[in-house]
């Protein structure tokens, strides 16, 4: 039996792939703690997994939900994210999760590859860590836009630096063990290291579901039916502009339209939509035919891994890449945010239904990703890992430094 | 339109053939709506984002080839220059290149 802390940003997406993964550790005996800010993440946390928040006297608060707070696009966003979000939520954690350590004394920590600190209070204790790649199209970058993936790196070296890890390279993608939560299938042709494992996505679908209108889903007939949801991200005027898009697009047209968003965003919406703040996506996925989304990984690869086709409306960071993947695998089409109007979602949500190929191509990248092992897979790699029970006598700091990982 | 340029073109041919470029990267029926002129960024004015500026960028290395590093300039920029770059940039960088 080994212990284990995962160390989570405070972003859903970041932490729901950690969850399935941990609840699979923990039928296996071992004990998983999950260190963030985010008080709330207990209540989802799998049976016996421990809470260990990260406290301080400063208000951490504000580090919660700082990335709902502004309105970015393109390649600013990703300058605003590591700038506004990423360093300081990084130099804001570091202390609590090195507490943290000290006490969970884990023999394996986890750390998202946005969670830099988490590798490196992990490298700065010569304790074994793995990287949790929860936005697997981030990696994408250093190849598709070279000079951006340098200027990332070289936001991250800098705060090792100031953190005491020296030199030039970044050490926040564990060179031991880089989970990366997709199949090379849909991640697209690109030259990685061996210690890139492609365990295909991970969904937490373990928890109470939120509930849905079930009756009312099925009294709306034999119409196509889609989903469309810009994720938790994106603010109030976003999603205005967003959704009344949407309207546009679908009222009076021949087809189910499931909105996720607040019901109030609008004082009618048409008698067509089903509006609901928060759905059991998971759930609902076998009852569709195709999902319009901003191209979060998760949404993605959870509509791709029931075989169904996308339109895509990326808005910032990482959505771009994911959205050039589903293309490139044929899955789905594409639609600038900014520049989209109502017509071109329709056209492309009817093209999506009705050209059989976007179907094909996602069933094709969901086989690829029930080839990739998932959470059962990512285990036995942690498992592997964690130092061994010394045999024979042999010291457990002998077994420590054989497998000793920094 | 893959053809390697033979001939050297002037400022207002790149800028044609730049503009043709971005049209086939966003579609006609949305530059019709968009001034587009040399001071034009490709972040801002042109709203492009990451991925519609890589396959804007594949067009310039197909059509010059060897003849202008278009990649490896691009490549060269760090965040900033490049959601500053305006179009103006690379009509000159490739004017350089000729």
């Amino acid at each position: 039996m080994a212990r284990f802390a995962f160390i989570v940003p405070p972003l859903h997406g970041h932490v729901n792939p950690t969850l399935s993964l941990g609840a699979e550790l923990l039928t296996r005996g071992h004990e998983v703690g999950w260190i963030t800010l985010d008080p709330s993440l207990g209540n989802r946390l799998p049976a016996g997994g421990q809470l260990l928040l990260a406290e301080y006297d400063q208000d951490s608060e504000a580090y919660l939900d700082q990335i709902t707070k502004k309105n970015v696009s393109g390649i600013e966003s990703i300058k605003f994210l590591y700038e506004e979000v990423l360093i300081p939520l990084n130099r804001f954690m570091y202390e609590g999760i090195n507490t943290l350590l000290d006490r969970f004394k884990p023999d394996v920590v986890i750390n998202d590859h946005q969670l830099f600190t988490g590798a490196i209070a992990a490298y700065n204790r010569h304790m074994p860590y793995a990287t949790s790649v929860t936005a697997p199209a981030a990696i994408k970058m250093v190849e598709d836009l070279p000079g951006v993936h340098d200027w990332e790196v070289k936001q991250i070296v800098g705060l090792q630096q100031e953190l005491g890890v020296p030199g030039n390279d970044a050490i926040v993608l564990s060179e031991k063990l880089t989970l990366v939560y997709t199949s090379k299938d849909f991640f697209g042709y690109m030259d990685t290291p061996d210690h890139y494992k492609f365990i295909g996505p991970v969904f937490n679908n373990r928890h109470t579901p939120p509930p849905f209108n079930w009756e009312k889903l099925s009294q709306m007939g034999t119409d196509p039916r889609i989903l469309v949801s810009i994720g938790t991200t994106f603010d109030h005027a976003y999603k205005k502009e967003f959704f009344s898009k949407v309207i546009d697009a679908f009222a009076n047209e021949a087809v189910t339209v499931i909105v996720v968003s607040d019901e109030d965003l609008f004082e009618h919406w048409p008698s067509n939509f089903i509006v609901q703040s928060r759905v059991p996506q998971l759930d609902l996925l076998p009852h569709l035919d195709g999902v319009v989304c901003h191209g979060g990984h998760n949404t993605v690869c959870e509509t791709l891994s029931h075989g169904l086709p996308l339109v895509v409306i990326p808005i910032a960071y990482d959505q771009s890449h994911v959205a050039g993947q589903v293309t490139q695998a044929e899955s789905g089409v594409r639609l600038n945010f900014k520049r989209f109007k109502a017509p071109h979602l329709r056209e492309a949500v009817w093209e999506i239904l009705r050209n059989p190929v976007y179907k094909q191509a996602a069933q094709r990248i969901q086989d690829s990703f029930e080839r990739s092992g998932g959470a059962a897979t990512a285990a036995d790699l942690l498992e592997d890992l964690a130092p061994v029970i010394p045999p024979y006598g042999m010291t457990m700091s002998q077994a420590f430094y054989r497998n000793k990982v920094y | 339109m893959d053809a390697i340029a033979t001939h050297k073109l002037n400022s207002e041919e790149i800028f044609a053939l730049l503009k043709q470029f971005i049209t086939e990267v966003i579609g006609e029926e949305f530059v019709e709506d968009m001034d587009i002129s040399k001071e034009s960024s490709f972040t801002r004015d042109l709203e492009m984002d990451s991925i519609e500026i890589v396959s804007f960028s594949e067009k310039v290395k197909s059509h010059f080839g060897e003849h202008v590093d278009f990649t490896g300039w691009l490549s060269g920029m760090d965040l900033d220059q490049l959601i500053n770059l305006k179009l103006g940039d690379i009509i000159k960088y490739i004017e350089q290149c000729q």
